[in-house]
């Protein structure tokens, strides 16, 4: 409606102008020059609206491009929700990561002393890189137990060992303040859930050796499963990614691979056995 | 006393790492960085407390795994998802996590034309992707739609923060609740630059690697083990490869499916999607393997991201993006 208007009033003034420049000719050339011109304007301001119906579609593609770039938008806004919804219940993780360094930490002291590998594979000296696993159950527990867990934490999540039915001799990482002092007999409580209370491990084969998985059993809830022990030549937290091992054939080095890794099922299988124990 | 071999390149030197199993996979969280981490706080009163930023920062990362899992698991008849997907015609009351996951893979749906659809739930359980994972037991949720359901049965209302479902179905959110995951963890480790998170292939990549550099990230080759497809240096990005290789159904095919037809789409083979958000590149993964190669790139370049299609002639379709980062 406006464009048809601004239309007619373009046309008008260049009616206006053109007689203007015929019937005066001593001053009219120059007004009427000048309406031909403010008319032109005018016009080309009537230009874009003229395709106003392309620029619907325009628009609409314009507007959808929108819709599309704001997918990430929106993504980034739901983390930002979640994340502000949810940070103080993650706090107390970290506050149980605090309780149980303590206790790592003397552990920690003591551990080098304490291994003495059973199977003698060249794999398990990596214990400092083993470290932040062979400890972990007793910090993984649950946000909403973690506080109680540091005075309980004792007996049930104790080590990675005690499990009746371990494929090896009775892991060397043994962090001896885990040990209390009555024997870490998984504890049975009957529990809610549907697994039998206590630590088990299991085993996994991957091509770069054996990954023992320790996974603890809380009010019959699973509360952690890590990887207890690597036997390969690799430092056991990198066993599950091992992107060197796959570039080692080619010549591009590479620090993670895209897309399910093998080694990755070594873990997870070990993690299916201990549990098959845990329902028994 | 023996000596103690050493691995050739010291953990300590690379950064902090830890891997645990949640989710239905292996999750590793690599903070780049050397020496001690620990600081200590002095308290007015002259009391100190030493603090573990990093090791803390990693240990609330892989707490929004768990949380995200609780909540969003098909297996689990007390998860929130399955809850929610007791109750139709109601408007449901959900957490933040639920809602957030729910209204963003309805936006992914919309945009995909239903290629990505979280109400395949039903359809998967059908073709045997019903097992606990850790346990291998079969849980079904009892749930059956009785006749065919997409996205457009759900509704929310963001005011009230509720869901509806208008018909009974069973919704499935593994790619978004993985994506949305990693995404958190990221957050959470934002404060560190330069870190890594991977949750059995699907990789967030936080500012540089040990070396210096954008992260160096192999794309695992389809159908030879062991070898990668194709390598690129990202940084900030999320790096998601949905692969027919992972996951083969019991019944036939593998573990995506077509929501319009209800088959697995076998014009692909592979897809990655490198996106500013894991929850994002995992859910366009997913979306681009049904749509095919042409019409995934379409879609890629549509949205503003980068992606990588591989039909099973093993032919590459990649972005403009994506190939200039190789």
């Amino acid at each position: 409606m406006r464009r048809t208007n601004l239309s007619l009033l373009t046309i008008a003034l260049a009616i206006f102008g053109t007689s203007i420049i015929a019937g005066h000719p001593d001053w009219g050339t120059f007004m009427g020059l000048v309406i031909l011109l403010i008319a032109a304007g005018l016009a080309v301001g009537a230009l874009p609206s003229r395709s106003e119906q392309n620029i619907v579609i325009v628009k609409e593609r314009a507007a959808n491009q929108k819709v599309s770039s704001s997918l990430i938008t929106l993504s980034s806004a739901a983390i930002l929700a979640v994340y502000a919804a949810g940070y103080y219940r993650t706090e107390s993780a970290a506050d149980g990561y605090l309780a149980q360094t303590a206790r790592r930490r003397t552990a920690d002291l003591i551990v080098p002393g304490a291994v003495v590998p059973p199977v003698a594979t060249p794999g398990i000296q990596a214990t400092p890189a083993v470290r932040p696993s062979s400890a972990p159950p007793l910090r993984k527990a649950s946000p909403k137990t973690s506080s109680n867990q540091v005075s309980n934490a004792a007996p049930p999540p104790a080590t990675s060992d005690d499990s009746p039915a371990t494929s090896f001799a009775p892991p060397a990482i043994r962090p001896p303040d885990d040990q209390p002092a009555e024997p870490a007999a998984p504890v049975v409580r009957t529990p809610p859930g549907k697994y039998k209370d206590g630590t088990y491990s299991g085993l996994g084969s991957s091509r770069h050796g054996d990954i023992e998985a320790s996974v603890v059993i809380q009010d019959g809830q699973i509360v952690s499963a890590e990887i207890a022990r690597c036997l390969t030549r690799y430092p056991c937290s990198w066993i599950v990614h091992l992107p060197q091992q796959v570039v080692s054939k080619q010549s591009t080095k590479v620090d993670y691979v895209s897309g399910a890794t093998e080694s990755s099922d070594a873990f997870f299988d070990a993690v299916a056995q201990a549990l098959s124990q845990a329902s028994e | 006393m023996r000596s103690l071999k050493r691995s050739p390149k010291p953990v300590s030197d690379v950064g902090y790492l830890r891997s645990v199993a949640l989710m239905g996979t292996v999750v590793t969280i690599h903070v780049v960085g050397r020496g001690a981490t620990q600081e200590t706080i002095r308290y007015a009163a002259g009391s100190t407390r030493a603090r573990y930023p990093r090791e803390e920062a990693v240990e609330r990362a892989f707490e929004w795994f768990r949380r995200i899992e609780e909540c969003c698991t098909r297996f689990e008849a007390g998860s929130e998802l399955r809850q929610l997907s007791a109750q139709v015609g109601v408007p449901v009351p959900v957490s933040a996590i639920l809602y957030e996951a729910v209204q963003f893979a309805l936006a992914v749906a919309e945009e995909s034309g239903g290629a990505f659809d979280p109400t395949v739930g039903y359809a998967m359980e059908t073709r045997g992707f019903n097992r606990e994972y850790r346990t291998g037991q079969a849980v079904g949720t009892g749930i059956e739609p009785g006749g065919p359901v997409s996205y457009r049965d759900v509704r929310l209302d963001p005011g009230q923060r509720t869901i509806t479902l208008l018909r009974p179905l069973i919704l499935d959110l593994g790619a978004i609740a993985k994506g949305l995951a990693i995404d958190l963890a990221a957050r959470e480790l934002r404060p560190f630059e330069n870190f890594a998170i991977d949750a059995g292939g699907d990789l967030y990549l936080g500012g540089c690697s040990p070396d210096g550099q954008p992260w160096a990230i192999g794309i695992r080759h389809p159908r030879r083990d062991n070898a990668l497809i194709d390598s690129l240096r990202v940084s900030n990005r999320a790096v998601c490869t949905s692969g027919d290789y992972e996951r083969p159904s019991p019944v036939e095919g593998h573990h995506i499916l077509d929501p319009r037809v209800g088959t697995s789409p076998c014009a692909v083979v592979s897809v990655t999607v490198v996106a500013p958000t894991a929850m994002l590149a995992d859910a366009l993964a997913t979306a681009a393997f049904v749509l095919g190669p042409a019409e995934g790139i379409r879609l890629f370049d549509r949205l503003g991201v980068d992606g990588l299609i591989v039909s099973p002639e093993l032919e590459r379709h990649a972005t403009r993006g994506m190939s200039s980062a190789c």
